[in-house]
């Protein structure tokens, strides 16, 4: 009944079904890359749920940074409201904060204090939550109680791409351009990290080229080309042991 | 940039910034009584930060005004006040000459600051223009500048009054 097995039909069958497992994990790892996908578009991961969100330096842009862009949307007392950030003579401190965001507690209430935050003279503060549609305005008119100025714009947080909340965008006015931007955990970091961008700033138009702080001795260089010694020189590159005072 | 809200829209330029709000009556003024008095809207507009605690016509703003800074307010009086002496002229005015402004016409008066006034209809409705300028010396600069904003300001019909009643 039973005839001696083909082995050209074994080959067959294997080579058949190790091409729909292929298949099987090809679909499976597709399969996991639109999850994946769709997650990151939900936000998963992003600063809004981190507990601790990590400084980061706004001692970037300058003049080379990204576009401005001014503001507009509506107060949370139901204004109609447009926020004059480019062309502006002065700078401007974008906080983008939310509602719901427990690290942006600190921030309302820093905002909201009335006092002096420590900032450049001149620099003016809002507060940007997303647009009514997207942010509870009850909530957002309980929280901006500090005189500070608060717009809802959705489209704001768009144009700024920012990516969760707390979040602050540094514009200089004049340049039209992003100072710098970043997150930070409390509003002190927020004033120092601004103070060291105007720092930077200032020295960048006097020519420095480079922070002198940065770490990477440019100042020295600077210096010892001030003083004609060039790299290369010898004096650079001593053949006996510096004299000390013990051997002086 | 551009808002719009209430029936009236700018188109700022540069350097400007605005709000648009609708301002409703205290209740001892007799709302109740009087719906053509319920509500107006308003219009600011201005070349320097605008704080969030403003008076109708600026009160709180023009106390921080330079002198190259100029401020717009549009306010709305009610449908009534279309038929008065005061509002006779038509059409709001959009450009605004520099000997129209005298520090005379100031709702509240402030050295060296100089205002006008204008009272019109437009869409069947009451407005009154005030445009404060931060300094006198400077109004050959600054008017120019607030004719710009003038002419990008449009103004639709009234909504009625049902409509409002239920904003």
């Amino acid at each position: 009944m039973c005839g001696p097995i083909d082995v050209t039909a074994l080959d067959g069958i294997q080579a058949t079904a190790t091409v729909l497992l292929g298949l099987l994990v090809v679909g499976l790892l597709k399969s996991h890359a639109e999850i994946l996908r769709q997650l990151h578009e939900l936000g998963a991961g992003r600063t809004e749920e981190a507990p601790q969100p990590v400084p980061v330096d706004l001692a970037v842009g300058g003049s080379t940074g990204a576009k401005a862009h001014d503001i507009s949307g509506f107060t949370p007392d139901g204004e109609s409201a447009a926020i004059a950030v480019l062309g502006a003579p002065h700078e401007t401190l974008l906080a983008f904060l939310s509602s719901g965001c427990l690290t942006c507690n600190g921030f309302w209430e820093a905002l909201g204090d009335g006092g002096d935050l420590g900032l450049p003279a001149g620099m003016r503060v809002v507060a940007v939550t997303k647009g009514p549609g997207d942010e509870s305005e009850s909530a957002v008119r309980v929280l901006a109680t500090g005189g500070q100025t608060v717009l809802m714009s959705t489209e704001a947080w768009s144009d700024y791409q920012v990516p969760g909340s707390p979040y602050f965008v540094h514009v200089d006015g004049t340049t039209g351009r992003v100072a710098g931007e970043g997150t930070a955990a409390a509003w002190d970091q927020v004033v120092g990290l601004v103070a060291r961008a105007a720092g930077d700033r200032r020295r960048l138009r006097n020519g420095a080229g480079r922070p002198r702080d940065g770490g990477r001795g440019d100042h020295i260089d600077q210096e010892l080309t001030a003083a004609g010694i060039l790299p290369g020189d010898p004096s650079l590159y001593p053949t006996t042991p510096p004299l000390t005072g013990d051997n002086a | 940039m551009r808002i719009s809200a209430h029936g009236l829209a700018v188109d700022l330029p540069t350097g400007w910034e605005g709000r648009i709000r609708r301002q409703p009556l205290p209740v001892e003024a007799g709302c109740a009584d009087t719906p053509k008095f319920r509500s107006h809207a308003m219009l600011h507009a201005a070349d320097f930060p605008l704080p969030d605690e403003r008076g109708d016509f600026g009160s709180g703003a023009v106390e921080t005004m330079r002198s190259h800074h100029a401020f717009i307010a549009l306010v709305e009086y009610g449908s009534g006040s279309a038929g008065t002496a005061l509002f006779a002229s038509g059409g709001m005015p959009r450009e605004l000459r520099t000997d129209e402004f005298s520090g005379r016409q100031l709702q509240r008066t402030l050295r060296g600051q100089g205002g006008v006034q204008r009272f019109f209809v437009e869409e069947g409705r009451a407005f009154c223009l005030y445009v404060v300028l931060g300094s006198m010396a400077d109004r050959g600069r600054v008017v120019p500048r607030v004719n710009a904003v003038l002419s990008a300001i449009s103004i639709s019909a009234a909504l009625p009054p049902e409509w409002l009643e239920a904003m």
